[in-house]
């Protein structure tokens, strides 16, 4: 158990309870910290130094930013990876590691890479181990295990997270002090407006940077208080503005959920990123930035060091500095990189406390003691080019180093909302040139430093939101500009021979490997990013692209502005992939039938969206055998099948024959009322998309199924086109209104006639006939179908009644030993009568020609979809042809399946869409393409089936079963059911 | 989610619309040669730019045309075909 | 450690020079004008320079070398297609592929691992099995497995897809493959530029001028260049180029989406696509999941991200690894896909003599890299298409002969 030396007296405004102590562990070590810290805070607390390893060199790092603008703290709990300790709360009896080490934090058997790092510039792993190319496999293992930070957790459970749709006037994002005044603006204006950050607490940089100032304190204060009396503003912290997207749809992620946020007006005051110095050994655990300092200190009462050298080039590092006085720790120096340095009232006041501030000073290196931890900095001026003359340095002890010496905007959301940003040399940094319509910045984000001016941005944001959303049409305030110094370093930035002056800290790069990237040619910025990985780690290049853009400007010798930025994409953090799932909703769609199905014992199988009964498990034989008996009932007695899936569209009007002469290949003008036709499809290229019949209940109303999975896009179609065509004529989707089902069999017309008063004799409904009429008391559509090749019958009734009916049409079987079917038993009995089935049998460039449906193409019509393509394709000559094929009875060689090829001379010429074995033929029959001059019957064609054996089968003609149609028309022999 | 604003349902989150592709007008097919045809079937105005097109709205079956700036993703205007301006190629 | 890395050591100085000059200004004349510095601009490039002497040309970019398709693309390749003239052109690609670290001296990464596509429906399972078929036939390595096989390669893959959808099987291919997409275009950049073709970055092309049906130059903003032979590959911007001659095509434009997640110690080395979920996923190098899903479903010339995409994509990826609901998705972005009625490419010859497309990619030219560089600097220093593109001729589609990549209607990366 360790204690918490680095612990402060207590201080107005602090983030932890003092009166709640948390136990957590550590890298096997247990710690006490208290409730509000985070697992940095706490751990600083207790005189931990090294947090974590970096991703490339392995080395040692502690904290930089306290605000996860860096991944120095990167741990992993047991359950999850890759955390952010900056940000994560402890909680009693979390158990912690960090991640990316081998045996330890401490023993980490990867340290030694630190060393070999002079052999590893940059893109070394471009540069080698591809020769000999055998060997590549065994260094790309290695490398691949160093890559990586945490490791998975395979036995996680998924966690479902709820979602949340969101609407506001105005979403600020950023509690800052200009978040906060442009809220307390927009609100005062009626607009309705949530305030988002990612912190635990409101106040921005109230909380840390402006904390040490008492009357900064009081803004502070004053600004909580009218805020939470605010009705209309609503706080939510601990939420991150995670991506901007079209039309101000922002991702708000907290700890429980996703919200997507709509806001008519946005804006983003989320400040800035500090960024580091960059001089040997800037990464040393012991060198910070001053926020990050300053978070330590003000909201969780916890010092980082003793002793500290404070370099700085701004006005901000000056209270850094007096902060760590007031609060203990001994100031060493404070260097200023400029040579002017402070000419504000900061200066003095530090040198009051007795502490010396050199100008035109910087660090040269940080040095590390045996535990590879800060103990010494050595100071050098900075001469007249921008350099620091070692010859003159000066080593200071001290167990903390303090970088504040230049930031840059957390202008993400801005970026990916659309903003023009300009380079403004005033504050050397980025700020909003042109925004887009509806979106506002204020505060540092948009350059404005000084806190009395923030709030005046603020204010102006906030107001110029209420003009858009038309709820204010007063004097707006003038946008502040920053005056005096720049908060920026223009070139903070070291050479130093031994390099270890890192650039970006989460993917280990030095100033050398940007200015090697440079002279290998990769000096514009994104290709330096691509080749360098510059800003391509976790924390996206907060710290980094900044100080990249820099440096390479300065080798290019051109404007930060002329060099440009890399393109800022979402996420401003990254966001857990159950937040971005949500719960899991895989909706399915279940026939009114659908209970019917399951008591009778249904094997399910999904059909696009919806399930259909595949058979039925009516005994303990085994599937295949279950089919043949629901074949052979259909062939012999009588089945049904729900059919309700099928598409079924109504369509109404006084151009509805007009209509579907134009849609479909056939005619349907001249379709007499009571009876239906195939209606086939193409698309204006000629391929078959769809087909279906098409009933004729009156001179405006034509009743049209639709392949199951294709209705809502056959529906959307027609719809497209009657409007198109400005015909008078509407279409309905009502699959889901009826309830359906195919009673086929020799008997079927016994069973039906049970139930229905209508005449069933062919003479009154023949073949293709179809009649209104009540079936068991319910009013139904009777359609005389033959897809199975029998005397059968789709009723279609509403939905509400398809479970009576359904059991009636079973009661009235009985006697016929009647049998529900699935749609193996159906494809099968289709396939028997050689129908094909569009999509299964065709793909996704198959014309009519193709499957022999020339019959079905009324080319002399003045207009069908898909007719002048189909007259094109008529001259020319044809690829493949779509026959029927069956292999000798009792085959027994190679077994045959779809998609296997039929081959000639080596060549393919053709493939298998269907194949089954046929219980009524007692051989595999099925459907092929193939080379037109194999389309004659008893053409002998060649398969290669499974394992590639040969399996000579003969072209037949269709269909198989019943080529006089005798059975569909109800002209045949009752058989005994077996 | 960009909101398109349907001409009957109002402004709706796009996951409520499809894409039904550049407002195009059939040649007619007795006077078209089979390459103007083919022209039509296959062909397309790749480029960007402000773009007459068929968007339908899923839940009330609604098509309508937008004028949308295909570079910048920016619906112009919607209206009903037979309501709104003739449009012509 | 290769000794190869020594020399970093040893030298004070980066013993590296320019992968690519920066050159002065644009030339009057060139033989041959290529434009977009992408994978496929570069590899045409190299091989006019490597195979046929064609050295006085110049490539130009209107970004920055590999900055558009080719460094957002998911990095995968393989040959597993549908049709015979696909295969065949994909298997030389990958043939390709397998022997340019070595031909640059630049490791591309080209990483081995497997690439299953997933079928979760009987008809899908068919269309498996007729790509397996037409690539055994062709001697490519493909197969269906079963779930049993899908499981020992990956574990970790909930088979059933959380109940939603199980997997029935898969389409395996053991040649597929993934690589360092950016290198790619570097290592081409470089062989070209070390040959003497000029590589100008930030200049754009604003017009092509065409004189008699022919080209005669092209009209960039850093002023005008003779050339007899312009040759477009610029996937995403390809209509803005057509449309600078009035050449009507079938190309058109939707925005690719993709994303990685953080990095993580290796767990995955196989390549997982299923059609049905919208989910194509691989582990880089570095350690990150390289995700993507199906195209946004309308025209547009934007790299706009969406939330729809991730949303969406997300809750497959769950479906598939429900332990990877605390994984984070670090980045997303988008490219724009040069999508075409038959999902196979556009190129060869146009109408225009002297201008060569090498467009149509949709959402597999990265994988065609080297196979495009081949067969199109022999179309263009022959003026006549190489016999592997013929079948992708632009004047395919007045002819109704389209490709049958289509048929099975499957989505794939």
């Amino acid at each position: 158990m360790t204690d918490a030396p680095g612990r402060l007296p207590a201080r107005s405004g602090e983030w932890i309870n003092r009166d709640q102590v948390v136990e957590f562990s550590f890298e096997g070590k247990t710690y006490r910290g208290l409730a509000g810290d985070t697992v940095t805070s706490a751990l600083v607390a207790a005189g931990v130094r090294t947090l974590g390893r970096s991703f490339k060199y392995h080395r040692q790092r502690g904290p930089l930013s306290v605000a996860n603008h860096d991944v120095n703290v990167m741990v992993d709990d047991g359950a999850r990876t890759n955390l952010r300790g900056d940000v994560l709360p402890i909680h009693d009896g979390l158990t912690l590691k960090a991640v990316n080490t081998e045996g330890g934090l401490g023993s980490d058997r990867n340290r030694h890479i630190n060393r070999l790092a002079k052999f590893l510039p940059v893109g070394f792993y471009y540069k080698t181990f591809h020769r000999p190319r055998r060997l590549f496999p065994f260094w790309e293992r290695r490398i691949r295990a160093l890559a990586g930070l945490g490791t998975i957790k395979r036995d996680a459970p998924r966690a479902e997270t709820p979602k949340r749709y969101d609407f506001c006037d105005v979403l600020v994002i950023g509690a800052g002090p200009a978040g906060l005044s442009a809220a307390l603006a927009a609100a005062s204006r009626g607009a309705r407006v949530v305030v988002v950050d990612e912190n635990a607490r409101a106040g921005g940089s109230l909380t840390h940077q402006w904390a040490g100032d008492d009357g900064a304190a009081g803004i502070r204060d004053e600004l909580l208080r009218r805020v939470a009396a605010e009705s209309l503003i609503d706080m939510r912290m601990s939420t991150t503005a995670a991506g901007y997207y079209a039309d101000n749809w922002v991702a708000l992620v907290d700890d429980v959920r996703l919200t997507k946020m709509r806001a008519r007006q946005v804006v983003v005051a989320s400040g800035c990123f500090e960024q580091p110095a960059v001089f040997h050994g800037n990464d040393l655990p012991g060198v910070m930035f001053g926020s990050g300092v300053q978070r330590l200190l003000h909201r969780y009462a916890v010092r980082p060091f003793r002793r500290a050298v404070v370099l700085v080039a701004n006005s901000d590092g000056y209270r850094v500095a007096l902060d760590l006085i007031a609060a203990g720790i001994e100031v060493a120096t404070v260097a200023d990189l400029r040579p002017e340095g402070e000419t504000g009232p900061l200066a003095t006041l530090v040198e009051q406390a007795g502490v010396t501030v050199r100008r035109g000073c910087g660090v040269y290196e940080a040095m590390a003691d045996k535990q590879g931890e800060l103990c010494a900095a050595v100071l050098a001026p900075v001469n007249a080019q921008g350099e620091l003359d070692a010859s003159r340095g000066e080593r200071l002890e001290c167990d903390g180093l303090v970088m504040s010496v230049g930031w840059a905007p957390a202008g993400n959301l801005l970026y990916q909302a659309g903003t023009r940003m300009d380079y403004a040399d005033h504050v050397q940094q980025f700020v909003p040139a042109e925004l887009p319509d509806g979106v506002h910045a204020a505060g540092r984000v948009n350059g404005v430093y000084e806190l009395q001016q923030q709030l005046v941005d603020g204010e102006r944001a906030g107001l110029a939101a209420c003009v858009a959303l038309a709820c204010f049409s007063g004097q707006i305030p003038e946008q502040p500009r920053h005056e005096g110094a720049s908060p920026s370093h223009p070139y903070p930035i070291f050479d130093h021979p031994k390099a270890k002056n890192f650039v970006d800290f989460d993917e280990d790069l030095q100033l050398k490997d940007l200015l090697n990237a440079c002279q290998e040619g990769f000096d514009n910025i994104e290709l330096m990013k691509r080749f360098s990985t510059v800003g391509m780690g976790p924390s996206q290049g907060k710290h980094s692209n900044m100080n990249a853009v820099r440096i390479l400007a300065r080798v290019r010798k051109q404007s930060i502005m002329a060099t440009g930025t890399t393109t800022a994409r979402p996420y401003f953090h990254p966001v857990p992939l159950k937040m971005l799932a949500g719960r899991s909703f895989n909706p399915e769609r279940r026939t009114s039938l659908h209970e019917r199905h399951r008591l009778l014992g249904a094997s399910f199988t999904h059909v696009g969206d919806w399930l259909r009964p595949e058979y039925y498990r009516s005994s303990e034989r085994r599937r295949d055998d279950l089919v043949v008996e629901e074949v052979r009932s259909v062939r012999n007695g009588v089945g049904l099948i729900d059919v309700g899936t099928l598409g079924k569209i109504e369509i109404r009007g006084p151009d509805a024959a007009t209509f579907l002469e134009r849609i479909y290949t056939g005619r349907f003008a001249n379709t007499k009322l009571g009876r239906m036709t195939l209606a086939l499809r193409c698309d204006e290229s000629g391929v078959v998309t769809d087909d279906g019949i098409a009933a004729r209940f009156g001179d405006d109303h034509f009743y049209v199924t639709a392949s199951t999975t294709r209705t809502g896009a056959v529906v959307q179609d027609m719809q497209h086109w009657l409007v198109r065509w400005k015909l008078d004529a509407v279409v309905i989707n009502a699959t889901g209104h009826f309830a359906a089902m195919n009673l086929a069999g020799p008997y079927s017309r016994h069973v039906l006639s049970e139930l229905t008063e209508l005449d069933l004799d062919t003479a009154q409904l023949p073949f293709g006939g179809v009649a209104m009429a009540e079936v068991a008391g319910v009013p139904a559509r009777i359609m005389r179908v033959g897809f199975v090749g029998e005397l059968g019958y789709e009723i279609h009734v509403p939905a509400q009644f398809g479970g009576f009916v359904w059991d009636r049409v079973m009661q009235a079987g009985k006697r016929h030993a009647i049998r529900p079917f699935g749609v193996e038993a159906q494809r099968v009995l289709r396939l028997e009568k050689g129908i094909p089935i569009v999509g299964t049998d065709s793909d996704g460039l198959t014309n009519p020609l193709e499957m022999d449906m020339e019959w079905a193409l009324a080319m002399d019509k003045p207009l069908f979809i898909g007719q002048r393509s189909l007259e094109i394709l008529r001259k020319r000559p044809s690829e493949r042809r779509l026959v029927g094929f069956c292999l000798p009875v009792g085959h027994d060689g190679a077994r045959i399946r779809e998609s296997h090829l039929v081959i000639r001379d080596g060549d393919i010429c053709g493939r298998i869409t269907s194949v089954a074995f046929s219980p009524t033929l007692n051989r595999i029959i099925g459907l092929a393409f193939v080379a037109p001059d194999q389309a004659a019957a008893d053409t002998r064609i060649d398969i290669r089936g499974d394992g590639g054996g040969m399996v000579a089968a003969t072209v037949t003609k269709l269909p198989f079963y019943d080529p006089e149609d005798l059975a569909q028309a109800g002209a045949a022999a009752l058989k005994e059911v077996s | 989610m960009k909101i398109i604003h349907c001409p009957v349902n109002g402004p709706r989150p796009m996951q409520e619309f499809a894409y039904g592709g550049a407002f195009r007008e059939m040649p007619d097919p007795a006077t078209a040669s089979d390459t103007e045809w083919g022209d039509y079937v296959f062909n397309r105005d790749g480029a960007p730019g402000v773009k007459r097109e068929w968007w339908y709205h899923l839940a009330s079956g609604v098509w309508f045309v937008a004028e949308r700036d295909t570079l910048r993703d920016r619906f112009l205007r919607t209206y009903l075909y037979n309501e709104g301006e003739q449009p012509h190629d | 450690m290769p000794l190869g890395l020594l020399r970093f050591a040893l030298n004070k100085k980066h013993p590296e020079p320019r992968m690519f000059r920066e050159p002065d200004a644009l030339k009057s004349s060139y033989d041959v004008v290529i434009i977009g510095a992408g994978g496929h601009g570069l590899a045409c490039a190299y091989y006019l320079a490597r195979d046929h002497g064609i050295t006085n040309v110049a490539v130009l970019e209107q970004g920055y070398i590999g900055g558009g398709n080719t460094g957002r693309n998911t990095t995968i390749i393989r040959s597993n297609y549908l049709t015979p003239e696909g295969v065949r052109f994909y298997d030389e690609s990958v043939r390709l592929f397998k022997d340019l670290s070595e031909d640059f001296d630049l490791n591309l990464f080209y990483s081995e691992r497997g690439h299953f596509t997933f079928a979760h429906t009987d008809s899908a399972l068919n269309t498996m099995r007729w790509r397996a078929e037409v690539n055994k036939h062709m001697g490519v390595d493909s197969e269906v497995v079963d779930r049993e096989t899908i499981h020992e390669a990956c574990p970790e893959l909930d088979l059933d897809c959380g109940g939603h959808l199980p997997i029935m099987g898969a389409l395996y291919h053991a040649p597929g493959a993934v690589a360092r997409h950016d290198a790619v275009a570097w290592g081409y950049g470089r062989g070209a530029d070390k040959r003497g073709v000029e590589i100008h970055q930030k200049t754009r092309v604003n017009d092509i001028r065409v004189e008699g049906g022919k080209v005669v130059g092209v009209e960039t903003d850093k002023g005008f260049i003779h050339t007899g032979k312009v040759v477009s590959a610029v996937a995403g911007f390809t209509p803005r180029i057509t449309e600078m001659v009035g050449l009507r095509t079938p190309i058109t434009i939707q925005p690719l989406q993709a994303c990685v997640t953080e990095p993580l110690k290796p767990w995955l080395d196989t390549i997982l696509v299923s059609a049905t979920l919208h989910v194509y996923v691989s582990q880089s190098s570095r350690g990150e999941l390289v995700m993507g899903s199906a195209l946004d479903p309308y025209e547009l010339h934007s790299t706009r991200s969406t939330l729809d995409f991730t949303e969406s994509l997300s809750g497959h990826l769950l479906d598939m690894f429900p332990f990877l609901s605390e994984i984070k998705v670090n980045r997303q972005w988008a490219g724009m896909a040069d999508m075409t009625p038959d999902f196979a490419p556009v190129m060869g010859l146009t109408p225009i003599d002297g201008l060569y497309l090498d467009a149509g990619w949709g959402t597999w030219g990265f994988k065609a890299t080297p196979v495009c560089g081949k067969t199109m600097s022999y179309t263009v220093a022959n003026d006549r298409p190489h016999e592997l593109i013929e079948p992708f001729s632009l004047s395919r589609f007045e002819n109704y002969q389209l490709v049958g990549e289509k048929g099975a209607a499957s989505v794939g990366h």
